[in-house]
């Protein structure tokens, strides 16, 4: 039986979906839920990673260390993990006091083009004994080489496994089988695949990317996460027993993690609206959906239009203060036809 | 440093080192470029020693772009008045300090996360710096000898069933990949060592160097070897990426230094010589005797991708045990156990 690796991202890429404002309770009640279904890796902190909480992108409700701090508290077999974005996170403010805190597991994030910024927090985090792994973000936007060389940086600076982020839920199944097989076949490292809902593929991209050689997949109970969510845990992992993959997770206790993420976390169960399939299809990043929508009604502008300009401008994350100008510019132009 | 660091180091050096066999350089002048990095750093350790016990009345200048900071890193030696500190980089050499007899050209980071993130750096410090350092030994009036340090890389990987590769293999890194930059300029840089040696009779001779294992090599290094000890100082498990049948061979620094001082002694113009142990070890081998170094043996995992391929980087170094009289003098195990002694004396794992 082949062996995978799950992560559950539903405490960090979750929090995208409720503007970075889950509580101490909601934190609490989850980790412990996912602790009994033995989830092997469980992923908090603010939905761009640690020391990400700001005006730009969205300040959270609980500081870092509160929120580290309370699921600590709850995991004894899960591993906590972070998302950390060098720039948002800086080693000596964010990634040192997040050890300390007792994190066991740092995944060191970058745009897909750009894994050079990532090579000092790596390097950190394996001087420190951690368990590390790249990610590289918005892989839709790269060529399957260009994401292989990026991968090899990573693989270079001593990540224990590489993932691809499909930020944007861009991809299809023959992206991840393109992409995933090429890095499993020439990493010397395991391969992950971290799935986007946006054009209601998550699940079935997430199981290509297993049967194309990913030993890493990310799931988020109810699908929890930026946009349309993320691949839905608890689906994935029924999908994944289906298909003779172990992940070490105990399917009632994920079924039973989905109930509490629905009754505790989740305002609206995540699912692909016209806009998100728009930012799919567009390229766009999935946690764009909120302000692309909030701001598209301010201006009185069509969002599916918004997120077609953004994608063709190539917006990443990080870019938000662009939307604004994209539906100032669409409103002007509707307002001289 | 503490005493008790230096002295372990000295201890280690007066075993590696037959002074008799280093006549050649005796009361010479020395120019180490990359003077202050890992093989630096030994071979001053190695000259140190040599002075102050045997009176080979030797003399160094150490060419590195942070010298300055050889300072803080190793007072016992910054201090010495046999040791000059020439804070330079090496692209900028224009000429050879006063009385140089002789060079070790060593400059060229072989951390591969330096050559992942800046591989034009890279490449411009290995050939630019190569040509300026033989510009200005040729230059030189008193230059009588030069060694340039290359790597064992540049045989390109080595095929699975040959147990040590020799200076004859004949093979190369692809050129077209990105990680490729250090091991092909090193290439570069041989053949144009080569071509002033041909076109100006410059006695120059070449090394090159395999893996190490020892004192004064980071644990935050990029190596499989220092990941193991790192690991396994703070607590383990210790983490094997990639394949663990993998095959590498470690030799210590004290004779890495020596060899490469009988090299510049005695070695022949436009000959090459391998520098390293041919005892040959897999990762998983490696990991346990590591883990097996403790009174509580941290666990060993493995954790390796959908498509494990060993590798194997093992010299054959006949050519310097047969022509120069070199052995090596610590085994493998030896030097795990003095490695970790050291590591753990000098409280460099970060718990």
């Amino acid at each position: 039986m082949k062996e995978l690796l799950v992560t559950d991202i539903t405490l960090r890429d979750g929090n995208h979906a409720v503007a970075h404002q889950l509580t101490e309770h909601q934190l609490s009640v989850y980790a412990e839920a996912a602790e009994a279904a033995g989830m092997p890796i469980v992923e908090v902190g603010h939905g761009n990673g640690i020391g990400a909480s700001s005006m730009q992108v969205g300040e959270s409700l609980l500081s870092d260390a509160d929120m580290l701090r309370v699921v600590r508290g709850k995991l004894k077999k899960s591993r906590m993990s972070i998302h950390v974005i060098p720039g948002f996170a800086t080693i000596n403010k964010d990634l040192r006091p997040a050890i300390e805190a007792g994190v066991d597991v740092i995944r060191v994030a970058s745009h897909c083009t750009e894994a050079d910024i990532t090579e000092r927090h790596i390097t950190f985090a394996r001087e420190q004994g951690k368990e590390v792994y790249g990610v590289l973000m918005m892989s839709h936007m790269a060529s399957k080489e260009v994401l292989l060389e990026e991968a090899r940086k990573m693989e270079q600076y001593g990540a224990e496994g590489v993932v691809l982020m499909d930020s944007a839920g861009a991809y299809l199944p023959k992206d991840v089988r393109d992409k995933i097989s090429l890095l499993a076949e020439e990493l010397n490292i395991p391969v992950g695949f971290h799935a986007h809902n946006n054009m209601g593929m998550a699940v079935a991209n997430s199981l290509t990317a297993a049967e194309s050689g990913a030993y890493i997949v990310d799931g988020a109970s109810r699908g929890f996460g930026a946009g349309a969510g993320n691949a839905q845990l608890e689906a994935l992992i029924a999908v994944l027993e289906r298909y003779g993959y172990s992940t070490g997770i105990d399917l009632y206790g994920a079924l039973d993690a989905g109930d509490v993420a629905q009754r505790e976390l989740v305002e609206v169960v995540p699912s692909a609206t016209s806009t998100s399939i728009v930012s799919g299809m567009a390229g766009v990043f999935s946690a764009f959906s909120k302000p692309v929508e909030r701001i598209s009604k301010e201006y009185g502008v069509d969002p599916r239009d918004v997120f077609f300009e953004l994608g063709r401008r190539g917006i990443v994350a990080g870019q938000e203060d662009i939307i604004l100008e994209v539906a100032q510019q669409l409103s002007e132009e509707a307002a001289k036809k | 440093m503490t005493d008790k660091l230096t002295a372990s180091v000295r201890a280690d050096c007066a075993a590696a080192a037959d002074p008799g066999a280093l006549q050649a350089l005796a009361g010479r002048h020395i120019l180490i470029t990359g003077g202050t990095g890992f093989v630096g750093t030994w071979l001053t350790e190695m000259v140190a020693h040599l002075n102050d016990e045997h009176s080979l009345g030797m003399r160094l200048s150490l060419l590195g772009p942070h010298a300055a900071d050889f300072h803080s890193r190793a007072p016992h030696l910054a201090g010495r008045k046999d040791i000059d500190l020439i804070e330079r980089d090496v692209r900028d050499l224009d000429s050879l300090p006063t009385g140089v007899t002789h060079v070790i050209h060593a400059a060229g980071t072989p951390d591969n996360r330096m050559h992942a993130s800046d591989p034009l750096r890279t490449m411009s410090v290995i050939s630019a710096g190569t040509s300026a350092v033989l510009r200005a030994s040729v230059d030189s009036p008193d230059l009588q000898k030069f060694l340039f340090v290359s790597s064992g890389l540049v045989y390109g990987p080595q095929p699975l069933d040959l147990p040590g590769i020799s200076e004859k293999y004949v093979g190369g890194p692809e050129c077209d990949s990105i990680a490729s930059v250090y091991p092909e300029a090193k290439r570069y840089a041989e053949v144009e060592c080569a071509a002033w040696r041909g076109q100006t009779k410059l006695p120059l001779v070449t090394a090159r160097p395999f893996a190490f294992i020892g004192p004064y090599q980071g644990l935050d290094k990029p190596w499989a070897v220092n990941n193991f000890l790192r690991d396994a100082l703070l607590g383990g498990p210790i983490r094997i990426m990639g394949c663990a049948d993998t095959v590498r061979s470690y030799m210590y620094p004290s004779d890495m230094a020596f060899w490469l001082l009988r090299i510049l002694a005695d070695g022949v113009p436009g000959v090459a010589y391998n520098v390293g142990s041919p005892e040959a070890v897999t990762l998983k081998d490696l990991a346990d005797r590591i883990a097996g170094a403790f009174d509580e043996p941290p666990a060993v995992a493995c954790r390796g991708g959908a498509n494990p391929r060993p590798s194997r980087f093992v010299p054959d170094v006949d050519r310097c045990r047969d022509t120069l009289g070199l052995r090596v003098t610590v085994p493998l195990g030896d030097a795990i156990v003095r490695t970790l002694e050291w590591h753990r004396a000098a409280g460099t794992a970060r718990a």
